[in-house]
């Protein structure tokens, strides 16, 4: 796990110097060895490693950082660094050439450490702390053209919706704290914890988990796991993210950082009560639906794989919902390696279409489905590699995709068949965009390998439009043997001989139904072949019934009108409060300053003329009388004898008089 | 001489010397300033490293390490009893942190302040008797002393804003001097009925320790502020809230809060870059200290009763701040606001009067001080370079400036929050707490809490918008070719004062322990003085 980290920071201390991704690559070659062999293996279905070391003290309660391997998480790390090998080696050949190369391979050994560290962490304030780090690993990687506007639009989206997730984890953290006053996943969340069963442990008393603050705790963490995983409405971001270099896009936005929101709902799964899983599903099943419809809509190839992931994050949502997680890892393990492989196929493609772009000197986009078609002549290995994964994607026989899939869609089944009434509708949601999928998946290919491709007359002897390159190829390769059944068990029909599923198992409360393992499978199938029956009809045989300005095809197109909406509402309504606040500040508030300040000058100019005209008029008024006294007493001080005498006579009188009236 | 007194009055020397020496050595006076802050950071890591972070501290002056008492003024009043003034001063876990900060943060003030070419002999003169002033307020004990220091800091903050600012310079400087003057005058009341309530149990004289003040034995029964055996009334209202919300006034003031913050984007816009920094990495972390070391631990009983209003207030700086920063389009009063916003946060950590609230307001209060530092630095460099900070004039800095945008993106991030930077820490820490504060009963709804949170939602979406607008995209500048030749990436200088700063918000980040564990023992003490009334 430390090894990406280092790889970190010596590209970062290197700078421009370091621009083969060796280093990355070392350090990932490594952490895949280890993760293996050294955590693994040792660790799956043994015992459980918990390693950790005091990080601080804050009040009564000492916080940790360390590890906590067990079975879920050795299996996540696994996954992540299994899927990053194949992507580094593949980036090697993707971005040769590219000016901020060195960037390129800092951040991604950034992601690879946040990645790990995330599914390692011993508490769940280390989890936030991983799970932080890898969405901005993931908001660098996206804005990785920082000069292209759209690009970096798209990070600061990503960024701000994984940001309200994140706060809803952070609040989810805050209330677990405060009622169990410990962040220790294990103590928590394991066989003995906490959530688990509700056993009375001592420490911690047992809980009653029906209470508000459970389910508030719970809606908090799938917020968090939401905004990460792309779950209606705060999917938005993801389609936007693929502004990134492609191979970004295969390892952080279709297998692993965007399924850390699976993990996380996995990991505190024993949390969740009754309420919280039933929103779950629900999300999940919207989820899974309304991303198969946008990606009918789609034009450019990557929104399109974008959309796929988003629909099949919406399955494993909704296996957790349904108390399945073990389904839902095992979607996730599977899925991670038939969408990688999709998107690097679909990078190849792009490669070659941008190659041909600057050669030709024609403005087109390279990552246009209109554009491209016929390419199978040009790509065969590509081509066939797309195939597999198309097929896992559709959940054909034969392929992992058929193992995981039907393991969720046969649990829903039977959970639903258990709870009877209109849970009933989740399975038949499920089972509809399952066929849906297939219908996208098959126009991709369609689009792309069929048909006659648009620039056919600029390929010349000299100009040729070649198959991807060995770098690239073998991981391709690597990646299409993981999705194909063997890789995950013995057997191409059943589920729940697959390693995975055998360690993981959960307990169902709910019976399992013999003939739902039967006719699901069949009718999936079947209706997989359909959907590439009428696709082929519309696509390739040029029978498409609906025109480009098809009010529904543009509502998918458009994904539904959500950005405008979210644009509309929350950013201009932010915006614009924020400039109304400011003006209340500037005029009111600061406005109330001045007036007080405006009233003590104007007090002072009152002060003053009452200081000037009545204390001063005061004095000069006393001054004045005695003045004037002085005055009137002064005639008779002329010189005459008389006078003075009169004067004295007077004075006389008056005491006289005085004497008497007293 | 205790160390701490060398500490505080290092810098006078260092007046003394810059203003004997002559006009024609003037080129020396900021080596002299960096020699003296550098031996004084110096001296306050040695400290740090020689504290004993066992011991509490509050209100038992046993356990405050460093300290001196010497007996200042002594005056027989005859009829009214004895003056006692002392100079006292110590540290505790609350106040050292703070001491360390204000030492790295005048560091970076000189080192931005190399190219001031105005007077420089009154402009170094006056940075250092402000540093006197600071130290001395985070040090004080007395509270008479700590009065002195704190209107001594206004008079060089006053001279720095109104001579070596902007172009409404002296505008700002007037509206920071009087709107400081009207909280500390008010604040001047209330330590004269608390002198004259509350005598010292050793001598029987009335006296201006704050210890003392903590301690509700020493009131003298039926006096203004006692509340063991009697409450004072003042029109029907209680004399010891009046004497705590005049108390906050001063000091929320100085933290700011809304509303009464209106001082502090017209100083921060005013003010030259060094006095930015020393204002938001210093001085607003003097009315988080206050609060915590005179409003709370002398009114234990008021700050339990009014908890709720603060974390209130709190609540409100941080949203009405951060939308407030959003609204801007200059870069230092977006910075200035977000201050507004990231300061609320400390103080509803400490209104939530739960452990992890209040550490972590502490810990803010810290990683603020160096981060909005490093930012307003930022912008210096900026406004150095080109004399325009209005953001839609700037786009794709990041092509030609590649190294500042990484220092801006790093300071940005930092300040947002990313895990791993100290902000987090103290950001997570105050929404834990005060989630924790309905556990703990303290009287903060979880409601406040979550709007707090929704703080940390804004201030990521202005400072990232601020980084799309001003560094991304096609490289676009309102003054064309000349500011493109002007704009030069960093220089060493500014990476040597930028680099610490950053590399100590990621240390603090990963190792918060360096904070905490000083700070645990003088926190549990507080909680601890108040809890009884809650």
């Amino acid at each position: 796990m430390l090894f990406p980290l280092l790889a970190f920071i010596i590209q970062a201390l290197l700078g421009k110097k370091a621009i083969s991704g060796n280093i990355a690559l070392t350090a990932i070659l490594a952490s895949t060895i280890i993760s293996l062999f050294g955590v693994f293996l040792p660790v799956w279905n043994e015992t459980t490693v918990l390693k950790k070391w005091e990080w601080f003290t804050i009040g009564e309660h000492t916080l940790y950082v360390g590890i906590l391997v067990n079975n879920l998480t050795a299996l996540m790390q696994l996954v992540v660094c299994i899927i990053a090998l194949p992507v580094h080696i593949y980036s090697r050949a993707y971005m040769k050439g590219d000016s901020g190369i060195h960037r390129y391979w800092m951040y991604l050994s950034l992601f690879c450490f946040a990645m790990l560290g995330l599914t390692v962490s011993l508490n769940l304030l280390q989890l936030y702390i991983f799970w932080e780090l890898v969405g901005f690993a993931s908001y660098l990687l996206i804005g990785f053209w920082f000069t292209k506007e759209t690009a970096v639009q798209a990070n600061k989206k990503a960024f701000l919706i994984n940001r309200i997730g994140d706060i809803g984890f952070l609040i989810g953290v805050a209330l677990v704290y405060a009622h169990c006053g410990t962040l220790d996943l294990s103590a928590l969340f394991g066989q003995t914890g906490t959530f688990f069963k509700g056993v009375d442990i001592g420490i911690i008393p047992a809980l009653d988990k029906n209470t508000s603050w459970v389910t508030f705790a719970g809606l908090a963490f799938f917020l968090g796991a939401m905004a990460k995983s792309a779950q209606f409405p705060l999917h938005i971001w993801l389609p936007d993210a693929m502004e990134g270099p492609t191979s970004v896009s295969s390892l952080i936005h279709a297998a692993t950082m965007v399924a850390a929101g699976v993990f996380l709902l996995c990991t505190v799964f024993p949390l969740f009560n009754e309420t919280v899983l039933l929103v779950i599903t629900i999300i999940g099943t919207i989820t899974a639906l309304s991303a198969a419809l946008f990606a009918l809509g789609q034009y450019d190839i990557k929104k399109v794989l974008a959309f796929s992931t988003i629909s099949q994050l919406g399955f494993m949502i909704v296996g957790v919902g349904i108390g399945a997680w073990d389904a839902a890892m095992f979607h996730l393990t599977t899925h991670a390696f038939f969408k990688c492989l999709l998107f690097l196929c679909a990078g190849a493609v792009i490669h070659e279409m941008a190659h041909l772009k600057t050669k030709i000197q024609l403005d087109f986009d390279p990552q246009d489905l209109r554009n491209m078609g016929g390419l199978r002549r040009f790509m065969p290995k590509t081509y066939t590699c797309m195939v597999i994964a198309s097929l896992s994607l559709a959940g054909f026989p034969f392929t992992s995709g058929y193992l995981s899939k039907d393991s969720i869609v046969i649990t829903t089944y039977e959970w639903a068949n258990h709870l009877g009434g209109a849970y009933v509708l989740i399975p038949v949601v499920l089972i509809i965009v399952s066929l849906l999928t297939a219908f996208y998946i098959g126009r991709i290919i369609f689009k792309t390998f069929f048909g006659s491709f648009k620039y056919r007359t600029y390929i010349k002897a000299d100009m040729t439009f070649h198959e991807a390159s060995k770098t690239m190829l073998i991981p391709m390769f690597v990646l299409a043997a993981g999705s194909l059944f063997p890789f995950f068990g013995p057997s191409p029909a059943d589920y729940h001989r697959s390693w995975i599923m055998l360690i993981l198992d959960t307990d169902s409360t709910y019976p399992s139904l013999a003939q739902a393992h039967v006719f699901i499978p069949a009718l999936l199938t079947a209706g997989a072949v359909l959907m590439w029956l009428i696709g082929w009809n519309w696509y390739i045989k040029q029978k498409y019934p609906l025109s480009e300005n098809n009010i529904l095809v543009r509502f998918a197109n458009k994904q539904g009108y959500l950005n405008e909406f979210n644009e509309r509402i929350f950013v201009k309504g932010t915006v614009e409060l924020s400039r109304i606040l400011y003006a209340f500040d500037r005029h009111v508030v600061d406005g109330l300053t001045k007036l007080f300040s405006w009233f003590i000058r104007r007090f002072s100019v009152i002060v003053y003329w009452f200081d000037k005209h009545i204390v001063d008029g005061l004095v000069n008024l006393f001054a004045h009388a005695t003045y004037y006294i002085g005055h009137l007493v002064r005639h008779v001080q002329n010189g005459q004898l008389q006078a003075y005498l009169g004067f004295a006579l007077t004075i006389v009188v008056l005491g006289i008089l005085y004497l008497l009236i007293k | 001489m205790g160390l701490l007194s060398i500490l505080i009055f290092l810098p006078l020397v260092a007046t003394l010397l810059i203003l004997a020496l002559p006009s024609s050595a003037k080129a020396t006076y900021k080596y002299v300033a960096l020699g003296f802050t550098f031996l004084q950071f110096g001296l306050s890591l040695y400290l740090y490293g020689n504290f004993d972070a066992t011991l509490g501290g509050i209100q038992q002056l046993d356990a405050y390490q460093f300290v001196e008492q010497l007996a200042w003024i002594r005056m027989d009043l005859g009829a009214i009893g004895k003056l006692e003034i002392d100079y006292l001063i110590g540290v505790d876990g609350i106040s050292l942190p703070l001491i360390v900060l204000s030492t790295l943060v005048m560091l970076m003030g000189v080192g931005a302040s190399w190219n001031i070419d105005k007077s420089p002999k009154g402009y170094f003169a006056l940075l250092m008797i402000l540093n006197t002033a600071v130290m001395g307020i985070f040090s004080a004990l007395d509270f008479f002393l700590f009065y002195v220091f704190y209107e001594i800091m206004l008079l060089p903050l006053y001279f720095l804003i109104g001579i070596w600012g902007g172009e409404r310079r002296e505008y700002a400087a007037i509206k920071f001097f009087i709107y400081t003057l009207l909280g500390s005058v008010l604040m001047l009341l209330v330590i004269v009925g608390l002198y004259f309530s509350v005598i010292n149990p050793a001598t029987g004289a009335h006296t201006f320790n704050m210890l003392h003040m903590m301690n509700p034995a020493n009131y003298v029964d039926g006096s203004f502020f006692a509340y063991i055996a009697n409450y004072h009334e003042v029109f029907g209202i209680p004399a010891r809230l009046i004497g705590f919300i005049v108390l906050f006034f001063a000091f929320a003031i100085k933290v700011p809060i809304v509303p009464l913050h209106t001082w502090l984007p017209d100083a921060h816009v005013e003010a030259p870059t060094p006095v930015s920094i020393i204002l938001a990495g210093i001085l607003l972390k003097i009315g988080g200290y206050g609060i915590i070391r005179v409003c709370y631990s002398i009114f234990p009983d008021i700050a339990a009763d009014t908890n709720w209003w603060l974390a209130l207030i709190g609540v409100i700086s941080i949203l009405y701040g951060a939308l407030n920063a959003l609204a801007q389009k200059d870069l230092k009063r977006m910075i200035a606001y977000s201050s507004v916003s990231h300061m609320g946060f400390v103080l509803l950590g400490i209104a939530s009067l739960t452990a992890e609230g209040v550490s972590g307001a502490i810990f803010q209060m810290v990683s603020h001080g160096f981060l909005s530092a490093a930012l307003f630095f930022l912008v210096g460099v900026l406004y150095d370079r080109v004399h325009d900070r209005y953001i839609y004039n700037f786009r794709g800095l990041a092509s030609l400036t590649p190294k500042y945008t990484a220092y801006v993106a790093i300071a940005f991030f930092a300040s947002l929050g990313l895990p791993g930077f100290s902000a987090f820490i103290g950001e997570a820490f105050v929404i834990i707490g005060a989630f924790n504060a309905e556990s703990m009963a303290t009287g903060v709804p979880r409601w406040m809490a979550i709007g707090g949170s929704i703080g940390i939602l804004l201030s990521a979406a202005y400072f990232l918008w601020t980084l799309q607008r001003m560094f991304f995209g096609q490289t676009r500048l309102k003054g064309g070719l000349a500011w493109q030749e002007a704009l030069t990436d960093l220089n060493t200088r500014e990476q040597v004062i930028l680099f610490p700063a950053l590399a100590l918000a990621l240390l603090l980040g990963i190792m918060p322990s360096l904070i905490f564990s000083n700070l645990n023992a003088s926190v549990i003490q507080l909680i601890d003085l108040i809890k009884p009334y809650l």
